[in-house]
């Protein structure tokens, strides 16, 4: 941005009103507003405490892998598989033991309708057993019943890990007896056999040669039970069972290979980029505009200290160093902030506004402030630097979206704050996971237009000042 | 007449005293952060200790000895270190080690890369810079130029319909695309492009295997290339359209202007012979500066679209801590920064009076 010829002294409130009357102008206070009322909506749908549990695996088990967002499902003939979820306290459960308390029976079950046109992603089971510490785990029957009348009896007949008391998990394709369980009772029906199954698929397949053949066995649609029968041995055991049959579309944004719900990472990236891009912006211009109008209204050699520590500054490339010291160091957003600020106490707005201050300072009501007598400092920061206003919110606003730029390519390259899902960290993880050739599309795209939304709302906003501090460009 | 080059030579000896004064500076600063501190040979010692020790408990014999004689395994230990660090010269002292890089790099001897390497096999800074450094010409460069053209011709286009329909919505997409780096529009152009229409390949420069005919082969590169320069393209034009456009309308006002305006001069003789020689000292110079800089290439454009140029060749200095890579890279560009700005001192000075006016 050159710097024009002041014609008419706008005041910054002027200016900021004027901008606020542009179309640029609506448009980029209303995607800002946008931007702040989601701000505002975020803790609301996910507070910090989700946030923070972003790099941890535990709290996402419940989500499908690399899903969909749901509204997919509007643009497809298909009903796509949604996840199905039973909770230990959905299940009818009933428990009776002999007088004695050395033996009892639970029974839990519970029905559940697929009436979607994919299988589930994945089936599992999980057993969240406790018993008395001198009896045998209790011994756990299930029993899977199939619309069709079907009914594989038992589906597997196992003991608790001893290991993992409270979660014992049974990923239906995974565990190696389940799915031979499985294959001889499909085989039992006639199906062809495969080297590879997907267990997981045989149980809600309709009967036939193809059922044990991932790419062509058909969905059964129904009404499918779930039973189980528990002996235990000791009045005080107990067992409770989750079963989750992860669909294939999840949430408003769908997820990533982690499970993770990318809605909360994208909400949250929004206060993540705003905070950072408005933050640095805000300290480098005004740092740098201080220094430009020191050195243009002190000249001599402090202009020339300043114009050598611009030329420096802007000689030694930023994005490396910070990449250096992001290797060496496990960085928060917030120190990666400060170096980005260290580096940038001078640069391209110290030229700018020097110039405009070079200009402004031969002005004649600097020569009537100095004539009567006021202060050298006094001249600078109440005549001088108020002109230089305006000019500092355009610089503010284009350079927002570059420092938001900084930070996603610092996050891409996983170099950047540890907790915090920012835009860039989430592109960074889809990079790096193939996102783009396995078709994960919601993982690029979404992120990459939320960086692409906060940029563009800023840009609009800087062009909006930029045409009224450049009267030629003025709109008639 | 004389007065006018005593004035140039003045002015320009001033400015080749800056910027080489700059130049240096920067370059040590350059070596400090690349070294950061010194906190890299640390750290690359500690490496080469474990690694040694990894080796020697590997090897039986050496286990052996470590059983019958702990003095002398300690003193086989010590002594493979030492080996290590002199042939990396890391035992240097720091101030010692940077001063003697920051000489070798203003001085342009790059040495040699600590652990990158050629296709070739030679560590050779130079051989591993001219290696990569036409394929980022071949993307960045014919980009670069690309867009400049693109984007001052719409900027003259533009500007000679300001405030039209097809001027704004073409500031609207300049000022847009210009803020958005090219690796956002390179990960979004592959999710379509390649992945959605399947249109164009996924990354890299030529098919593997490559094909061996130079007209097959040039064909396969240009196939690759094409998604990558395109993008960014559109990454850039936008500045050089805006800022055109706005200077040609702010020259426009002027009142020399004016005057071969109404002296009847048809508006093509005025937009060519009056407002576009005032326009072109300011756009050549921005060229120039773009030129130079498109020779670094962009790191995560590079990762992106898997293009292995000089971008891709400084993420990797970065990853494994090849100081000498770093410092290389930088000053090389530093220099070539520094030469462009002083090249355009020298043609400016000769250009324009007022600098006469500077030097006196």
């Amino acid at each position: 941005m050159a710097a024009p010829a002041l014609k008419t002294v706008l005041s910054s409130k002027e200016v900021l009103i004027e901008a606020a009357k542009t179309k640029a102008g609506m448009v980029g206070f209303g995607m800002l507003i946008m931007l702040i009322a989601t701000v505002v909506v975020v803790p609301i749908y996910a507070p910090f405490d989700v946030v923070s549990a972003w790099g941890s695996f535990a709290p996402w088990s419940d989500n499908p892998d690399l899903a969909a967002p749901e509204w997919v499902d509007a643009f497809d003939s298909r009903a796509l598989a949604h996840s199905i979820i039973i909770e230990p306290g959905d299940f009818v459960k009933s428990k009776g033991c002999n007088p004695e308390g050395t033996f009892c029976t639970i029974t839990i079950t519970r029905g559940f309708d697929w009436n979607y046109d994919q299988f589930p992603s994945e089936v599992q089971i999980r057993l969240l057993a406790s018993w008395a510490q001198n009896t045998s785990p209790p011994q756990v029957q299930a029993t899977w019943e199939r619309p069709d009348g079907e009914v594989i009896s038992p589906l597997f007949n196992m003991f608790p890990d001893r290991r993992l008391p409270d979660a014992t998990i049974l990923a239906v394709s995974q565990n190696d007896d389940l799915r031979e369980t499985i294959r001889d009772w499909a085989l039992g029906l006639g199906a062809q056999d495969q080297p590879f199954i997907r267990a997981g698929d045989t149980l809600f397949a309709q009967v036939g040669p193809e059922m044990l053949i991932p790419t062509s066995a058909q969905v059964m649609k129904g009404r499918y039970t779930l039973q189980f029968q528990i002996n235990a041995f000791s009045s005080v055991d107990d067992v409770d069972v989750k079963f989750l049959a992860y669909g294939t579309v999840y949430g408003l944004a769908g997820t990533d290979s982690q499970r993770r719900d990318l809605m909360v990472g994208l909400l949250w990236g929004a206060p993540v980029a705003l905070a950072f891009g408005t933050a640095a912006a805000l300290l480098t211009v005004f740092a740098q505009v201080i220094f430009g109008a020191l050195g243009a209204y002190f000249g001599g050699r402090w202009d020339e200290i300043i114009s050598r520590g611009t030329d420096f500054l802007l000689i030694l490339p930023v994005l490396p160093v910070l990449i250096l010291v992001g290797a060496f160091y496990q960085i928060t957003i917030w120190q990666v902030l400060l170096i980005v600020v260290a580096f940038s106490l001078l640069g391209g707005s110290t030229k700018v506004i020097r110039s405009i201050v070079l200009q402004a300072k031969e002005d004649l009501y600097i020569e009537a402030a100095r004539s009567y007598g006021a202060r050298r400092l006094r001249i600078l920061f109440r005549y001088i630097l108020p002109r230089t206003l305006p000019y500092t919110f355009a610089l503010i606003a284009l350079s927002v979206p570059s420092f938001i730029f900084l930070e996603a390519a610092l996050s891409f390259l996983g170099l950047s704050d540890p907790v915090l899902p920012t835009w860039g960290k989430i592109l960074g993880d889809a990079y790096r996971e193939n996102a783009i050739f396995t078709g994960s599309w919601w993982w690029i795209a979404f992120p990459a237009l939320g960086i692409l939304f906060v940029t563009v709302g800023f840009s609009f906003l800087g062009y909006a000042f930029d045409k009224i501090l450049n009267p030629r460009l003025r709109e008639e | 007449m004389l007065l006018f080059f005593v004035g140039v030579a003045r002015y320009l000896a001033k400015r080749a005293l800056y910027l080489s004064v700059t130049f240096v500076v920067a370059s040590y600063g350059v070596v400090v952060i690349a070294n950061f501190g010194g906190l890299v040979d640390d750290f690359l010692i500690s490496q080469i200790r474990i690694d040694t020790l990894q080796q020697m408990n590997n090897d039986r014999s050496l286990q052996l000895l470590r059983q019958q004689c702990p003095a002398c395994w300690e003193e086989e230990f010590n002594r493979r270190i030492n080996v290590q660090i002199e042939r990396r010269g890391l035992d240097e002292p720091f101030l010692q080690k940077s001063a003697r890089q920051t000489v070798d790099a203003i001085t342009l001897q790059l040495g040699k890369a600590i652990s990158l390497r050629t296709a070739t096999g030679s560590q050779d800074l130079w051989d591993l810079i001219l290696e990569r450094l036409p394929r980022t010409v071949l993307l960045f460069t014919t980009a670069t130029v690309i867009s400049a053209a693109v984007g001052i011709w719409l900027g003259l286009r533009m500007a000679r319909r300001a405030l039209s329909v097809m001027d704004r919505s073409l500031t609207v997409a300049s000022i847009t695309t210009v803020v958005v780096p090219s690796w956002i529009f390179g990960i979004l152009f592959l999710l379509v492009f390649s992945f959605g229409l399947k249109l164009v390949p996924s990354g890299g420069m030529v098919s593997v295997p490559a094909p061996t005919e130079p007209f097959s082969l040039t064909l396969d590169l240009g196939y690759h290339l094409l998604l990558p320069l395109v993008t960014v393209t559109i990454s850039s034009f936008g500045s050089w359209s805006y800022v055109t456009r706005n200077l040609v309308l702010q020259i426009m006002d002027e009142d020399y202007v004016t005057a071969a305006r109404s002296k009847g001069l048809p508006e093509k003789v005025v937009l060519n012979k009056h407002v576009l020689r005032a326009a072109a000292p300011p756009i050549v110079t921005s060229l120039a500066l773009a030129l130079i800089a498109s020779w670094t290439g962009a790191i995560i454009t590079e990762l992106v679209f898997n293009w292995p140029g000089l971008g891709r060749l400084y993420w990797d200095a970065i990853l494994v801590l090849d100081a000498p890579v770093i410092i290389g890279l930088t000053v090389v560009y530093a220099f070539l920064f520094v030469l462009t700005i002083f090249i355009l001192d020298v043609v400016y000075s000769l250009l324009d009076p007022r600098i006469k006016a500077l030097g006196r």
